[in-house]
């Protein structure tokens, strides 16, 4: 039990990393691959190879790391699988049919196009390869929000859950605010990378014209969507945990008293045995305006539920703020860029183009801690309020099993993490300028 | 509307096989009829654009299973676990060997992840092969549903023949496919080797038809044609080679395939999984049923799904089919 767990906490932490890449690189594919197919320059077709290289790498690992996800289910969650599988095997198969599909034939078609610049069709087949991968985050959050909020479900006579109303599944709120908010975590990685990729020539001197434009586009959309992931994404993610996951929240936000007036804890470390959190540092009131848009609202702490019913507070508090911090520290740093750029100055504010070389792998740490916060915090439950994740996993498949299948696992992915950093790092210091054209 | 749901997922576990069975199939070949680097590279490269699209039928298809047949999706994942986990990484290493091949920039890794490649891919085309076999033969099961053999149990003669027999019929096929994409004397080599398989295959098809017999009883009303059908292409695979027509000898080997596996999904039917010895029953397509509403939903999807992709696929893959040339 601990041992599933175990991998499935590792393997789909691991392979997170991947879609991230997917879903915040493919527009920029989509669109250097238009403009290389309109302007018809050899830089622009270099930039467009040059990503879809790196693009097509990351690609690579979050297929192999994909499959194991939706194998897992069956082979280490089977009693999960056999109980609610007629509710989450659904938008599985919508991501197999509608999305995997749609993002593996058109990548084949973006990377084996053959010589000289890059077609419409190139360009349609990058835009292809970006809508599939972002629906194919779209199902997999319909699947993670209805084990969060479920609806559109009734529970048969020997107790397995049975579907009722697809739509309901597929459009809860949880499904679209949590989709939306982590489309903005992926685009504002997808920003940075960009952005400290061409920071990373201008530092050293090398292909500055094309330093200058990864710079240009990366903090924009960084900007963008990390403004977009604290309002009105991450504001509405926040409303709703306190409307259905009340618990979360005061695990989050190490709330262990019911408050009027409640505090925002900006740092903090829970301590669980006494029920408070030492060294903390508030700000007064603000955790109720931000649950409920009112100073004086009343938010429930942990002390409102049964012990058994909270989540592991530390990892959950932990991730939360780390998640909230690295996001507020995302959004500072863009917003000062983006400025610098306004007025013409960031070239020469080389400190600014360290800290955004600096800054490529903190939106993962984001990510997945913001993934960490919403599972870790779902806790007890495998799906909220209707089953525990304790009676989750396979009957027939023994500890010892899963322990090996685990270092197993870990071999393959320290491999392929190896080589993954190895092949994209090569590729960047590589750079676009000796790409072939083709 | 059980029915439609078996056969929606027979179909779709049959177009794996029948398309990844050539990417596997040419990988497997690969290292016999490639001489020297720029050859292997070409091989690869025949199949670079198609594997992974081909793939997808294979998680499809299991995410079918799991929406139309949770019972049966639970009991087989977890009962088979030890060789459905070694399947997945065989997979893996078959997926990070061919799409991170091209971006090392020396010879020596490109012979490692050939000799990974086609050294996965042969043991998938095996290890699925025993999985087809006991399939066909059942496996004994509790009371659940859940497996209760032991991993040596999976490895019996029958289950083994019906690997290798997996073995040569999708080499046999890869190296059809491989006639047709790939140019002069590579693609020769290939058609030769064809011609070389096609004996393995024939003798392999009337043992493991003859072993279905002796272990299952057989087919029975218009599925006896089934057997026809399938010598029928395999003669046609035979005389498309034999008049160096490629594209003929591969549509060929895809309807011997085609009869093959609707042979296997009638002996099957209506079992998902069928218990061993045979008689005692297994998870039906009756017992492991999920609700209407749930079963009208996944058909919907899957069945809208292979038409939209049955649309563009086509388009795409017309646009980047066709001979290699030599660069």
């Amino acid at each position: 039990m601990l041992v599933d767990r175990l991998q499935f906490a590792f393997t789909i932490m691991f392979h997170y990393l991947f879609p991230i890449g997917t879903m915040g690189l493919a527009p920029f594919v989509a669109a250097y691959t238009w403009k290389a197919a309109r302007r018809r320059d050899e830089e622009s077709a270099r930039i467009a190879t040059f990503w879809t290289k790196i693009f097509a790498i990351n690609f690579a690992a979050g297929v192999v790391t994909g499959i194991p996800m939706e194998f897992q289910f069956g082979t280490n969650w089977a009693a999960f699988s056999r109980i609610a599988g007629s509710v989450v095997g659904q938008p599985l198969a919508m991501e197999g049919m509608f999305a995997f599909f749609l993002e593996s034939v058109f990548l084949g078609a973006l990377l084996y196009r053959g010589r000289g610049l890059p077609s419409t069709f190139a360009a349609w087949a990058g835009v292809m390869v970006c809508v599939g991968a972002w629906l194919s985050g779209f199902f997999i959050v319909a699947t993670n929000a209805w084990m969060q909020h479920p609806v559109g479900y009734r529970i048969a006579a020997d107790g397995t859950i049975l579907l009722e109303n697809i739509w309901r599944v597929l459009f809860s709120p949880f499904s679209y605010w949590q989709f939306a908010h982590v489309l903005c975590g992926a685009l504002l990685a997808g920003g940075f990378i960009v952005a400290g990729v061409g920071a990373y020539y201008l530092l050293s001197r090398r292909d500055e014209a094309i330093g200058r434009r990864f710079v240009r586009a990366g903090t924009l959309v960084a900007f963008a969507f990390a403004l977009i992931a604290v309002f009105p994404t991450g504001d509405r993610n926040g409303r709703i945990v306190t409307q259905y996951q009340p618990v979360k929240l005061a695990a989050e936000e190490g709330l262990f008293t019911t408050e009027r007036e409640a505090p925002l804890a900006i740092i903090g470390m829970p301590d669980v045995a006494r029920r408070r959190l030492i060294d903390p540092i508030f700000v007064p009131d603000f955790l109720s305006f931000l649950s409920y848009g009112n100073y004086k609202a009343n938010v429930n702490g942990l002390d409102a539920y049964a012990r058994e019913l909270w989540p592991p507070v530390e990892l959950t508090y932990y991730a939360y703020h780390i998640m909230v911090g690295l996001g507020t520290i995302f959004a500072a740093a863009a917003t000062v860029a983006v400025m610098l750029l306004a007025f013409g100055r960031l070239w020469s504010a080389r400190w600014m183009l360290w800290i955004l070389m600096l800054l490529v792998p903190f939106p993962f740490i984001a990510n997945e801690a913001g993934w960490v916060a919403t599972e870790v915090g779902r806790q007890p439950w495998i799906v909220y309020g209707l089953m525990k994740t304790a009676a989750g996993s396979s009957p027939t498949v023994p500890s010892g099993e899963t322990i090996f299948t685990l270092i197993g696992f870990a071999g393959m992915y320290f491999l392929l993490g190896f080589l993954f950093l190895h092949l994209t790092l090569r590729e960047i210091g590589l750079g676009p300028s000796r790409e072939k054209p083709a | 509307m059980s029915v439609a749901a078996f056969v929606t997922i027979a179909f779709m576990f049959a177009m794996y096989v029948m398309l990844d069975g050539y990417d596997l199939g040419v990988a497997t070949i690969g290292a016999l009829i490639a001489r020297c680097e720029r050859d292997r590279s070409a091989v690869m490269a025949s199949i670079g654009p198609f594997w992974n699209g081909n793939e997808v039928w294979l998680i499809a298809a299991a995410a079918a299973l799991f929406a139309l047949f949770p019972a049966a999706y639970a009991a087989a994942f977890s009962g088979f676990y030890l060789p459905f986990i070694v399947a997945l990484w065989l997979l893996m290493l078959r997926g990070i060997a061919v799409e991170l091949r091209e971006h090392f920039p020396s010879e020596v890794w490109h012979q490692f992840w050939d000799a990974a490649f086609a050294g996965s891919s042969a043991l998938l085309i095996f290890v699925f092969g025993i999985a087809l076999g006991n399939l066909l033969r059942g496996v004994p099961l509790d009371a659940f549903g859940y497996f209760e053999g032991t991993f040596a149990f999976l490895l019996n003669p029958y289950a083994l023949l019906v690997g290798v027999f997996a073995l040569a019929t999708l080499a046999q096929h890869g190296a059809a496919f491989a006639a047709i994409r790939l140019d002069g004397e590579l693609g020769l080599r290939a058609a030769r080797m064809l011609r070389a398989l096609w004996w393995a295959v024939l003798v392999l098809y009337l043992a493991v038809t003859a072993a279905t017999y002796a272990v299952h009883g057989g087919l029975e009303g218009w599925l006896l044609v089934l057997p026809l059908l399938s010598l029928a292409a395999l003669a046609g695979v035979w005389w498309g080679a034999r008049s160096q027509r490629p594209k003929r000898t591969f549509a060929m080997s895809l309807a011997f395939l085609a009869t093959l596996l609707t042979a296997a999904a009638g002996t099957l039917f209506p079992y998902l999984l069928p218990a061993f010895p045979p008689g005692r029953g297994g998870i039906s397509i009756f017992s492991a049923a999920p609700s209407a509403v749930a079963l009208t939903c996944a058909l919907s999807v899957t069945l809208g799904g292979i038409v939209i992709v049955g649309i563009y696929t086509p388009f795409v893959w017309r646009r980047m089919g066709g001979k290699l040339r030599a660069e």
